[in-house]
């Protein structure tokens, strides 16, 4: 126990003497507030109809299936694994399983069985990056291929829809104001990760495993447990974000999660949580997802085509990592 | 703490450091180890479709042809992960080289300039990961993204064709025997890397930036030049693939590569080439590319559906991640721990 | 203790690996066994079908049981591909597809520019190809034996023509969604719906235009974004690539509380999703697209060309239009 904390304290030191008055940490500790705060005011003067309730809600449907997959796969980038790529294949499975096995069975069946599958991906990952201390990128590459193949295989491929009336269908169209029901579901699973990540002893050692391998395993932590648990969060936050993106189409089929994975890594990237791990919140990663959503919506009502969205993407993720690398060895000097 | 840490660190500074001899010795074994691994893989996968699939050997142009797609991306991918940097823009790179060969009327003229794209992207990522310190995952992925508009929005969203179809058409016809030009490239591009990597001071020293950075720079190795270089060989790679595969289609298609970002880092990691770098081999990389390209040729003969196929890509692609030598020392290691700390709590208790 | 260990280890892996990788072949060679033992039959011909889609896409996951019922009826021996719509795979499967030597080549091709090395190829070889779904260009017809599928641009065109239709001359603007950007049957479909309201009605304005990526969810917010663009009172009409996206540009209009029946809405597929919407009135016309139809008729074909029968050169599924008027007509049922 003592041990945990002796790891920890380094950890803060860094935070507390990167803290100084350099304008380019200011950006990048606080940069995607202000950037997002910007975009959003200039929008609302410049363009027509950016700030009515309808648009609003645009911006919200776009940003809260990819925003839980975000907040969910935080945890692996935090603990320095790079990523998880098959939140693809974990997405597009709960959606089908969701939507399929309430047709067949009722929604508790769907649920259960979907939550069969998130345990078991979570602890695949985990365990082969863990334990046997793999690659995360070749592994969650590997069940990928493993897991939208048999999705496939076992089902044909088929597309699934709801029935117009159901319960998955009222929630997926019921709003609160401008919000969906999904943005709120974002919104709750933040503030639970976030404290699981600030709060709790495990959100403390997927951190502190993040910032210092070697050391948090000295310190006698059982690091392939934090491993597994970040790969399980990661899995849970996919079938969540599988859910709701059922839920608003009604419909389910294997292709509907193309992208998710660098998607939702972009979006954490650009919220300022750092690849090299350690450190990011899951607020960032909100933020981050927030900002992206209003800057496609943004491209999409001045109609600028898919190249140009994709080439906005790329600038941004490439200026919001330069911004904290340059605050970074500015801080080292 | 720092004692505690410097056992860990030990092997590494050793290979890398003033034991030049030693250091070259060992790191040979380490390679021939993970050459093994590919060559066992590429045994089984040869044996089965000589039993079951004989066609993936009497029709070997086929093959090889399959090879030669999967593999040239994969060697330049190769020369990058050797340094313990990722490139994961070597699609789009394919993609946009394509379109921008296309667009140029001249056929001379646009190789060239398709090529030159290839070198100027891996400086552009080199830069980004030299110059402002950014982890080479996410530069390169922020430039998958900005390349890939970039090619839909030079092509206006549709394939381009090439002017002059008629010379494409005669590329993809065999030069040499049964070997077409994507082949004879693809086999000088092994050549070329292998002897560079092996042979080449250049070369050798990107195992040195890969294994141990920091001892890299101690022995005076200039770092930041071999990740240029690295960078701008798997550029232009890429950008040669991109070459051929426009030549060989008549036409450039913006959405190109769309398989070929994860089969060619499937072939590089099943040639025991190591994500962390210092560890791996051109040759490894060979290997995978031919056992991944001989696999999918055969159950492509067999009937498979595709989805049972990416089945068993993944399973071999696990398979072969998890039984890494470093992997299973690590499984070993904690086992290990994991028994003496039970044994020394029983003895407590 | 540490180097024995470490000496044993690649003897171990190479076992385990073994064991591993013969396990995952007998598994997969396991399953083709049994599907060839239920699509080869006699198996009278050899034939390839070379296709960019399969089950990963909810069309081709209706056109694969018929073709391969077909083909077991007429005693045809079925291997087929997916390149997953990446043209330079397509293109290494067609090799090997020609080094195997079949019967023939059923050819759909992933981006019809690129086709033309892989017809030439199987020419020499003496392969005869059809092609099916997507026709290969003009200039390249003369290496097919034939072709049958939708015409793609031609559906697109119907589409306009409802469009037109009941429009009847009235000035009106109107929203497209459009399927995966760079696709070649997206980009045939556009071409074909753009092309003849361009030419042939000009009361219609296109206001704004964006991918839906064939789906629903993307289609929605994309169609609810240009809503907000262009102004909801601007807006007559919505033109969607297929019955999904449409779904979802509807699902867009009543999130706004605007009545879709008041709108001029047009799509093409006929699906199980888009026909319940024209009979309930939300959808004012699609063209119907018979997934059944494409897939056996891909197979009718090759065996009519390998049986020396005189083939069309392009056998079109009927571009059924599919409105208020006969969207329950059992000729029409959807498929997919």
């Amino acid at each position: 126990m003592t041990n945990n904390i002796a790891v920890g304290t380094p950890a803060t030191n860094n935070d507390l003497l990167e803290r100084n008055n350099n304008i380019l940490d200011w950006l990048s500790q606080s940069g995607i507030f202000v950037f997002t705060f910007v975009l959003i005011l200039v929008a609302s003067v410049a363009i027509d109809g950016f700030a009515s309730l309808a648009n609003i809600t645009d911006v919200f449907n776009r940003a809260a299936p990819i925003g839980i997959v975000a907040v969910g796969m935080t945890f692996v980038v935090i603990s320095a694994n790079y990523l998880d790529l098959s939140v693809v294949a974990q997405v597009a499975t709960a959606a089908v399983v969701l939507i399929g096995m309430s047709n067949e069975y009722n929604i508790i069946a769907a649920f259960a069985l979907a939550m069969l599958i998130a345990f078991a991906y979570g602890l695949v990952n985990g365990l082969a990056v863990g334990v046997f201390k793999a690659n995360a990128v070749i592994v969650t590459l590997a069940t990928t291929f493993i897991g939208l193949g048999l999705l496939r295989w076992l089902t044909g491929g088929s597309i699934y829809f709801g029935p117009p009336e159901s319960l998955i269908r009222s929630f997926g169209t019921t709003k609160i104001g401008p919000f969906p029901l999904s943005m709120l579901v974002l919104i709750i699973m933040a503030l639970l990760l976030s404290l699981v990540l600030t709060r709790t002893n495990f959100g403390f050692l997927v951190r502190s495993y993040g910032s210092n391998r070697d050391a948090t395993r000295l310190a006698g932590v059982n690091t392939a447990l934090v491993v597994i648990g970040a790969f399980m969060i990661s899995s849970f936050g996919a079938m969540i974000g599988g859910f709701v993106l059922a839920a608003f189409s009604n419909t389910a089929v294997s292709s509907m999660s193309t992208g998710y994975d660098f998607e939702a890594l972009a979006a954490i990237i650009v919220g300022g949580t750092s690849v090299f791990g350690g450190r990011g919140s899951v607020m960032r990663t909100v933020l981050g997802v927030v900002f992206v959503s209003v800057l496609t919506n943004i491209m999409v009502l001045s109609g600028l085509g898919f190249g140009y969205q994709q080439m906005a993407i790329g600038s941004l993720i490439v200026a919001a990592v330069a911004i904290d690398a340059l605050a970074r060895k500015a801080t080292a000097l | 703490m720092t004692a505690l840490k410097s056992p860990i660190k030990k092997p590494n500074v050793a290979s890398q450091g003033g034991l030049a001899g030693f250091g070259r010795q060992f790191r040979t074994v380490m390679a021939r180890r993970t050459e093994g691994r590919a060559l066992a893989l590429l045994l089984v996968v040869g044996i089965i479709a000589a039993i079951f699939e004989p066609l993936v050997f009497t029709s070997y142009s086929a093959t090889l042809g399959r090879i030669a797609l999967i593999g040239l991306v994969a060697l330049g991918l190769a020369a990058v992960i050797l340094m313990g940097e990722l490139d994961l823009s070597v699609a789009s790179t394919l993609a946009v080289a394509g379109v921008v060969m296309a667009s140029i009327d001249s056929l001379p003229l646009g190789i060239a300039a398709a090529l030159l794209v290839g070198l100027v992207i891996g400086v552009v990522n080199a830069f980004f990961v030299m110059g402002f310190g950014i982890n080479s995952f996410i530069a390169t992925l922020g430039m998958l993204f900005f390349l890939r508009g970039s090619a839909f929005v030079l092509s206006g969203e549709e394939p381009v064709r090439l002017t002059n179809r008629d010379a494409g058409i005669a590329f993809g016809k065999p030069l040499i025997g049964p070997l077409t030009p994507r082949m004879l490239l693809f086999i000088l591009a092994f050549i070329i890397l292998q002897v560079f990597v092996t042979r080449v001071r250049i070369g050798r020293e990107f195992y040195a930036v890969g294994g141990n950075r920091e001892a890299a720079l101690d022995a005076g190795i200039p770092v930041t030049r071999r990740i240029f270089t690295g960078f701008m060989i798997s550029g232009f790679v890429a950008a040669l693939a991109g070459v051929i595969n426009t030549l060989e289609r008549t036409a450039a298609d913006p959405t190109a590569g769309s398989t070929v970002l994860l089969a060619s880092f499937a072939a590089a990691i099943i040639g025991g080439v190591l994500l962390t770098g210092g560890r791996g081999s051109i040759f490894g990389t060979l290997l995978g590319a031919t056992s991944l390209g001989i696999l999918q040729v055969a159950l492509t003969l067999s009937g498979v559906q595709v989805d049972v196929q990416n089945i068993v890509i993944g399973l071999v692609l696990l398979i072969a991640v998890i039984t890494d030598p470093n992997s299973l020392r690590a499984v070993a290691g904690s086992a290990r721990s994991f028994l003496q700390r039970r044994s020394r709590s029983q003895a407590g208790g | 203790m540490k180097r024995t260990m470490r000496k044993q280890l690649p003897y171990k892996l190479a076992l385990l690996l073994i064991g591993a990788l013969a396990f995952a072949a007998c598994g997969g060679d396991g399953d083709s066994d049994s599907a060839d033992g239920g699509a080869s039959g006699d198996g009278d011909y050899q034939v390839y079908a070379l296709l960019p889609q399969g089950n990963d896409q909810p069309y081709g996951t209706t056109y694969l049981p018929p073709m391969e019922a077909k083909a077991k009826e007429l005693g045809i021996e079925l291997t087929i591909t997916n390149s997953q719509y990446d043209a330079d795979k397509q293109a290494s499967e067609c090799e090997v597809a020609v080094a195997a030597k079949p019967d023939l080549i059923i050819l759909w091709p992933a981006i019809g520019d690129t086709v033309r090395p892989c017809l030439e190829a199987a020419k020499d070889a003496g392969i005869p190809v059809t092609a099916t779904n997507s026709d290969v260009n003009p200039e390249d017809k003369d290496l097919i034996r034939g072709y049958s599928g939708p015409d793609t641009y031609g559906q697109g065109k119907a589409s306009a023509e409802i469009m037109c239709d009941q429009a009847g001359g009235a000035d009106i603007g109107i929203i497209v969604v459009n399927g995966l950007t760079g696709n070649s049957t997206a980009i045939n479909r556009r071409d074909g719906f753009v092309e003849h309201v361009e030419g042939n009605c000009p009361n219609i304005s296109i206001l704004a235009e964006q991918p839906g990526d064939w789906n629903k969810d993307t289609s929605q917010i994309a169609a609810s974004e240009m809503i907000t663009a262009v102004g909801a009172e601007n807006i007559q009409g919505v033109y969607a690539a297929d019955d999904t996206m449409v779904a979802g540009a509807i699902d867009a209009l009543k999130s706004r509380d605007i009545d879709p029946s008041g709108l001029i809405i047009t799509s093409i597929g006929n699906t199980l999703l888009g026909n319940p919407l024209v009979i309930s009135g939300e959808l004012d016309g699609t063209i119907f697209q018979s997934s059944s139809w494409d897939g056996e008729n891909a197979v009718v074909l090759a065996h009519d060309v390998l049986t020396g029968k005189d083939v069309e050169a392009d056998l079109f599924m009927p571009s059924v239009k599919v409105t208020a008027d006969n969207a329950e007509a059992a000729d029409v049922a959807p498929e997919w």
